[in-house]
């Protein structure tokens, strides 16, 4: 069963007197339970689909379905609520709260969906990632792994039905990427949450059930795949 | 290096930040605003009330007294006429009486002045028909102010009762060189010929009579000279010579201390707007620092940027100071409208080019002073900034302390020169420092206490967090604002309480009308007007000469801004206690206690503490030339409001009975009753004078709702300047609550929980800033309740509620319009261009 689904997903900029299309007529399904990655080069439009799929942003053309659900139309607040109740989403750039400290980052989602157990959900999440005893530190007092590890709890406390993360580890080390990676593979696993990441990293793709490749904002096929590695060889 | 100078790049910068620049011009032209409009006043008062010292006490030399001038003096000012032609004089007689129109029913309590044909020397009397006093005031005619008229519904042409003259109504007053405001007088004036002096009756019975002779000496005359002969002639202690530039007038005085009040409130404003400007220019550097960052890494210098944002600053201030002297012009010329009977403002006041470059260069001082240490925080910003991701950190080095202690400085000589006193200046400098610093410090108890506070409600708790974002202003807001809040909150809770001491709490069966000037022979016949036999109290007056033997300082008392010992006093005398007075000191009014063969007396609390007078202590009266030593044996104080009849010095039954005395009675009289029993008393003893104390409050209250109108307007300037802080502390914050924002709806947040947060935010802002300034203000009035007008101070709860409540809905309308447009930020949007963030 497809708990994602586009239809000619189309977004496009006006840059001065120029329309670009960043993501273009982009179909796709994600069966639900699926770790798919989206990977392509800087500017290939990965984190701007990313952001149509979360809801994060409206498609100026095409559908988008998300739980069941076409979202393509839906305003702010309405897609403020599939965010909070069905999605859960991890930044290259961690986007922590920068006047909560850890253990209110996390709960806050929870909160939001006025759920009394926000705080033993996010001890619970703190504990199995090992931060609990830096619950309390603000973001500036955490480091770069430590920061992505509460935005993975943060984003995972209301237990999504899909996460979706960009570049999660596009500003850690190797042992942070590695680690933050085991950490995402597992929780999917282990609470059948739908992963969709976008990556460059061949590595981390490799991992996928399934990768899509965006080239200029547009779905490549396996065949324009193929042919665009052998152009890159070439080059 | 980069040392040139780019235009376009200035250009740009102004456009790209014009919000702040905007703020930035508005907080110039506020503080310029402000000081214009003052100017404006007090050159409105200074060309009506002091552009002519002679104009304004009628002549070059004035002789004043309580009694008829002696003889000795009256001889040398004929002699001194005699040996020179060009001296003139004219002699005053200046009262209050009630005068009533000819049906006797309505009676207005008047101020009278009886002058002689030459009145005035200086300046002309404006008629309502445009003639020459000397022309229509005959023997026989009375001249009114059109304020008798309309309150005795009376037409010129009719006849007017006063004392037992019947005199016909010529003309109407319209304005007097000697008395430029009616804002301190208790009745309208009424000119009386002083052929009908004898005719009326009402002078030489021990009336309440200001004599006044005026002379004029020829342009180059010898003031100094005759004055020191004049003086060598007075009897001391009862008859005062000066020259008009000596002469303190009461108008005068009221203005100075009116004036003065209100240069305190502008200067309060001024450093609130150039907090404000500061704010504006931190806020502009801090949302161009990835720029400066930028044109840093292309080999631009440090002088460079100071260059550019330095003119930037002076091209705005210069801006803002136009604005701000084009606005305080507009307003001066409004101002007269605006307070209507407070400043007879015959000429439109202008501005001219000194006032126009004062102006000018008082703004760009402001704007120095303040901008002077975000601009050499420029130099901090490093090429480095372009990758960090959070702001620069500004270390405090020895140019930022150098920089505060100018600043505080060239302040201090400011307000001196404001202030025209350097003393004062450099008081109400600490004295403003202390008051931020009391602020701060209540300000941040307040905040830190709240935050400890285990709050469950989500939005709630966000919103305090939000208080405490990085570079958040939040406290300088609550400081500027509770400092402007608590000016504005002491006024109101000021004027309330002396509302509510004078007019609300006065109660029904207290007397409201008192009888002056009653003869000894008229007892009898004034007590049969009432069914109930009235009080009547023996009234001597006298001055204090000396206090233990140390004679009394008169000039020394005179330069006292609160009542002193240099004025002369009621003396009474009686064996018992009033019924609102009971004794502090002493073990009955009066005893053995150490007195001997010495007269003995007894004072209230507060003519005590004005001497710092014991028990025990000697005291030496004159009454009208005959000493006498008395010494106090007990001190008493009253429980009642200031409109009882009192006495502060109070003499054993019948020791005084022989000394020249009137009665004063006072009476409670239903409302209606007083008006004919008014005409009644007047047909019969035209002497004695009425003072309807319902009246008087009244008259009091709408003198107090005009003041209070003036300082309000000004303290407002205050209010303004907080809101303009508050705008820009959101300005500076802009990207810290675009992210915040944007997080919490990318985590689920609707836009009203966004909404929610910023406007609790705000309410918080609010409500610490309004409870900082009901505290404050509430400490305030009462300490100027309790020792500058002696009265019990009236918390007025609900209505401090009440400003409390407006204040915080107007912070929190300021506050949410400037964030609506960090609401509608599209999270996507945010994220694609602050990704790094």
């Amino acid at each position: 069963m497809n708990i994602l689904e586009t239809r000619k997903a189309t977004k496009m900029y006006a840059i001065g007197e120029r329309r670009i299309a960043v993501v273009d007529q982009v179909s796709l399904q994600v069966e639900e339970g699926e770790f798919v990655v989206i990977s392509g080069s800087s500017g290939s439009g990965k984190t701007t689909l990313l952001s149509l799929l979360a809801g994060l942003d409206s498609p100026t053309s095409g559908t988008i379905f998300l739980a069941g659900l076409d979202i393509t139309s839906y305003d702010e607040d309405q897609l403020a609520e599939i965010r909070n109740r069905t999605t859960g989403f991890v930044f290259q750039a961690f986007h922590l709260v920068p006047s909560l400290n850890a253990i209110e980052n996390v709960m806050f989602p929870a909160e939001l969906a006025r759920d009394d157990q926000a705080e033993e959900k996010a001890r619970r999440l703190l504990e199995r990632v090992g931060l609990w005893q830096r619950r309390h530190n603000f973001p500036e007092q955490l480091s770069g792994g430590e920061k992505q590890r509460v935005a993975l709890c943060r984003a995972l406390i209301n237990t999504p039905r899909i996460l979706f993360a960009d570049e999660p580890t596009g500003n850690l080390d190797s042992k942070n990427s590695k680690e933050i990676v085991d950490l995402l593979l597992e929780m999917q696993r282990e609470w059948n949450t739908t992963l969709v990441m976008a990556t460059h990293s061949p590595e981390i793709a490799a991992l996928a059930q399934r990768t899509l490749h965006l080239h200029d904002g547009r779905l490549l096929t396996e065949k324009e795949r193929q042919s665009a590695a052998l152009v890159g060889a070439e080059a | 290096m980069a040392t040139g100078f780019n235009r376009k790049f200035l250009l740009r910068e102004l456009v790209h930040g014009w919000r702040h620049s905007v703020l930035f011009v508005l907080c110039v032209a506020l503080s310029l605003m402000t000081i214009s409009a003052l100017g404006s006043f007090k050159e409105g008062v200074d060309r009506s009330v002091f552009r002519d010292a002679r104009q304004l006490h009628g002549g070059d030399i004035i002789i004043h007294s309580h009694y008829p001038l002696s003889p000795a003096l009256l001889d040398r000012v004929e002699a001194l006429k005699d040996g020179d032609d060009t001296i003139v004089s004219t002699m005053t007689h200046e009262f209050y009486s009630v005068v009533r129109e000819a049906r006797q029913q309505a009676t207005l309590l008047a101020e009278i002045k009886i002058i002689e044909e030459n009145f005035p020397l200086y300046g002309t009397i404006e008629l309502g028909s445009g003639q020459r006093l000397q022309d229509r005031l005959q023997s026989g005619s009375v001249i009114v102010a059109e304020d008798v008229l309309t309150r005795l519904d009376l037409e010129i042409g009719d006849v007017l009762l006063v004392g037992s003259g019947a005199l016909r109504i010529v003309d109407t007053v319209v304005h007097e060189p000697d008395s430029p405001v009616s804002i301190l007088s208790f009745g309208p004036r009424v000119f009386v010929a002083a052929e009908d002096l004898d005719d009326i009756d009402l002078v030489g019975k021990g009336s309440r009579i200001k004599y006044e002779m005026l002379l004029a000496l020829a342009e180059n005359g010898d003031l100094q000279g005759v004055t020191a002969a004049l003086r060598r002639q007075a009897v001391e202690g009862q008859e005062r010579v000066t020259t008009f530039r000596e002469e303190g007038s009461g108008v005068k005085r009221f203005f100075d201390n009116l004036l003065f009040f209100l240069s305190l409130i502008t200067i309060f404003t001024l450093l609130l707007a150039g907090l404000g400007m500061q704010s504006c220019l931190t806020a502009l550097i801090r949302q161009k620092e990835k720029t400066i960052a930028v044109v840093r890494s292309l080999g631009a210098d440090a002088a460079f940027l100071y260059r550019h944002y330095f003119c930037m600053v002076l091209g705005l201030g210069g801006a803002g100071a136009l604005i701000g002297i084009a606005a305080g012009v507009v307003l001066g010329n409004v101002l007269p409208t605006l307070f209507r009977g407070l400043i007879p403002v015959h000429d439109n006041p202008s501005v001219g080019m000194i006032d126009l470059g004062e102006g000018l260069f008082l703004g760009l001082t402001v704007v120095i002073l303040f901008t002077f240490l975000p601009l050499y925080r420029l130099r901090n910003i490093k090429p480095a900034a372009i990758f960090r991701k959070e702001r620069s950190h500004f270390r405090r080095d020895g140019v930022f302390y150098l920089a505060v202690f100018v600043a505080a400085v060239v302040i201090t000589l400011l307000i001196s020169v404001q202030l025209e006193d350097t003393f004062v200046g450099l008081l109400f400098t600490a004295a403003v420092f202390a008051f931020i610093a009391v602020i701060s410090l209540v300000s941040n108890l307040l905040v830190k206490a709240v935050l400890r506070l285990k709050i469950q409600t989500l939005s709630l708790r966000q919103a305090l967090r939000s208080m405490t974002r990085a570079g958040n202003a939040s406290r300088s807001v609550i400081i500027t604002l509770a400092s402007a809040l608590s000016l504005l909150f002491v006024i109101y809770l000021v004027e309330h309480t002396l509302h509510a001491t004078y007019i609300e709490s006065y109660p029904a069966n207290a007397p409201n009308l008192f009888f002056l000037d009653i003869q000894p022979d008229q007892r009898q016949g004034f007590v049969e007007f009432f069914d109930d036999k009235p009080p009547l109290f023996p009234i001597i007056r006298a001055r204090l000469q000396a206090i233990n033997g140390e004679a009394i300082d008169r000039a020394e008392e005179l330069r006292k801004k609160r009542d002193n010992f240099a004025r002369e006093f009621n003396l009474t005398y009686r064996d018992h206690l009033l019924d609102d007075e009971k004794l502090l000191e002493g073990e009955g009014l009066f005893d053995d206690y150490g007195s001997g063969e010495m007269l003995q007396v007894s004072l209230l609390d507060s003519v005590a503490e004005m001497g710092d007078i014991d028990r025990g202590d000697v005291l030496l009266f004159n009454i009208q030339g005959v000493e006498i030593e008395a010494r106090v044996v007990s001190i008493r104080t009253r429980t009642k409001s200031e409109l009882y009849p009192f006495f502060y010095f109070v003499f054993p039954g019948d020791s005084l009975a022989a000394a020249p005395q009137t009665f004063f009675s006072a009476v409670n009289v239903d409302k209606e009753k007083i008006a004919p029993l008014q005409s009644r008393i007047v047909a019969k003893y035209p002497n004695i004078s009425f003072i309807n104390i319902s009246e008087t409050a009244e008259d009091l209250e709408v003198l107090m709702g005009r003041l209070s109108r003036i300082i309000n307007f000004f303290a407002s300037f205050s209010m303004a300047a907080g809101g303009l802080i508050l705008i820009s502390s959101i300005l500076a914050t802009r990207l810290e609550r675009t992210r915040e924002a944007v997080y919490y709806k990318v985590l689920g947040g609707r836009k009203s929980f966004v909404y929610r947060v910023f406007i609790y935010e705000n309410t918080f802002i609010g409500i610490f800033s309004a409870a900082v300034a009901l505290v404050i203000a509430h400490g305030g009035s009462w300490a100027l309740c309790r020792y500058l007008f002696e009265i019990e101070h009236v918390p007025a709860i609900g209505a401090t509620a009440a400003l409390a409540l407006f204040t915080v809905v107007l912070v929190v309308l300021v506050g949410l319009l400037s964030s609506l447009s960090i609401v509608w930020q599209k999270p996507a949007r945010f994220l694609r261009e602050h990704g790094g963030g």
